[in-house]
């Protein structure tokens, strides 16, 4: 079976690095980017299976991340799950108006719920 | 005299004189009163333009204190437009700081919470009974304050005394659907059912402050989740009480079919930071404070809210009103 390829766009060193290792641990092959710039220009590239999208990035923010990938053919069918720790009313609204499938409060969530989510999602 | 004359002028007996002489009388008869009546006329002309030359004058004076008085209003709502927008910006940076603040508080807490959450279920390394105990109270802590977080969040949108409320009309069954949206994955995680029962009938749109009423659902559908148990259902039920009542009202109902509230605690239930004794055990991560704002929302609203224990099996049924329309202040 195809190992499913897994994007972390989240520029917190340390949740990176958590939620990197978790994913690996569980069998997905995992790439990253710590701001919204690499996001843009790797996603692309790397074509990943699912996106997990945080909002509060350097250089570009999660929002705009989220339009430009919905704009590319190449990408705009990914699932985006908006992983972010905002989370009034206005900023969900505005994800899953700009296509983001899910969003996730990260301090509400263990990393085994996002586990769960993933495998629910790429079922 | 001239009487005299005329007569023994010998003009009398002429009939020619008698018609001059009436003629004469009736002329200036006629003359004397167009004198007079052209007098009493000028005196009334010059009578009518002193009135209105009098009124003109008042009028003017009262234009001027109108004119005056739209100079201070003018005045007052520059100052008000002023203070309007300084209360925008003061409102637009709170808001800035709070989304900021529970960020930078809610990564770092993120980050503990899965840290701890990874050692304590041995992914990290083994660990023994000892140390699973004491990192499982690391944990609780850690989701007490990030619970403490999100209600902050959610009590700044809702200071009581300050807070304004807007009503609009908006679609209450709409709301309801994206309040459940919010909950799924919670439910899901906790393999809870969550039904939605909409009205028979199309309901019409409700005059409310959506956000407000947005937050109280929220409370509801939050509390009956986390105090059911895994396998156990929650259902929010609207219905349109103008069917068989004479209220203009429409109600929701969230049911669970959870721990219940025991007996000697239900009058304390609404009351500000107050958490049930078995609602503590179930679930330690608690403010107490998510029905008091949703009474005050409710209430607000000129809503009723209340609670009663199912009757079949365990579980608790929450529910409150709005009245289809806000009365106009």
């Amino acid at each position: 079976m195809d190992k499913k390829k897994v994007f972390i766009v989240e520029d917190d060193e340390f949740l990176r690095s958590l939620n990197a290792k978790k994913l690996e641990n569980e069998g997905y092959i995992v790439a990253v980017a710590v701001d919204g710039q690499e996001a843009i220009d790797n996603i692309p590239k790397e074509l990943p299976n699912l996106i997990f999208l945080d909002l509060l990035l350097p250089k570009v923010n999660g929002f705009d991340v989220l339009a430009k990938i919905k704009a590319d053919p190449t990408t705009k069918d990914i699932p985006v799950v908006v992983f972010s720790n905002l989370g009034q009313r206005e900023d969900i609204e505005k994800a899953r108006g700009l296509g983001a499938i899910d969003f996730l409060v990260k301090a509400n969530f263990t990393l085994d719920d996002v586990v769960a989510k993933i495998k629910e999602i790429l079922k | 005299m001239i009487a005299g004359l005329v007569f023994d002028l010998g003009f009398t007996s002429n009939p020619d004189f008698w018609i001059f002489v009436v003629f004469f009388f009736i002329i200036s008869f006629y003359f004397g009163y167009f004198w007079r009546s052209r007098e009493s006329r000028v005196k009334w002309l010059i009578e009518q333009a002193n009135l209105k030359t009098q009124q003109i004058l008042e009028l003017e004076k009262v234009n001027k204190e109108m004119l005056d008085k739209n100079r201070e209003l003018y005045t007052k709502e520059l100052e008000l437009t002023m203070a309007n927008k300084h209360l925008q910006s003061l409102e637009d940076a709170k808001s800035k700081f709070i989304s900021v603040t529970t960020h930078q508080l809610r990564t770092p807490l993120a980050a503990i919470k899965w840290t701890l959450d990874m050692a304590t279920k041995g992914q990290l390394g083994t660990v023994n009974d000892e140390q699973k105990k004491f990192l499982g109270k690391g944990l609780e802590s850690t989701n007490r304050v990030i619970s403490i977080v999100n209600d902050l969040l959610k009590i700044d949108s809702i200071d009581e005394e300050h807070t304004r409320y807007e009503f609009h009309p908006a679609d209450l069954v709409k709301l309801t659907e994206d309040v459940l949206f919010e909950f799924h994955n919670q439910s899901e995680i906790k393999k809870i059912r969550l039904n939605f029962v909409r009205p028979e009938a199309s309901i019409p749109y409700l005059d409310i402050d959506a956000s407000k009423i947005r937050i109280a659902l929220e409370n509801l559908v939050d509390n009956a989740i986390k105090y059911t148990i895994e396998g156990g259902e929650v259902a929010v039920i609207i219905s349109d009480r103008r069917l068989n009542s004479a209220e203009g009202a429409i109600e929701v109902s969230v049911s669970d079919s959870g721990i219940g509230i025991p007996a000697g605690e239900t009058s304390r239930v609404f009351q500000k930071f107050f958490r049930a004794g078995n609602a503590i055990q179930k679930e330690p991560d608690g403010s107490g404070l998510g029905l008091f704002i949703a009474r005050d929302i409710i209430e607000k609203h000129g809503g009723a809210i209340w609670f009663k224990n199912r009757l079949n099996g365990q579980g608790t049924i929450f529910a409150f009103t709005l009245p289809l329309h806000q009365k106009k202040v």
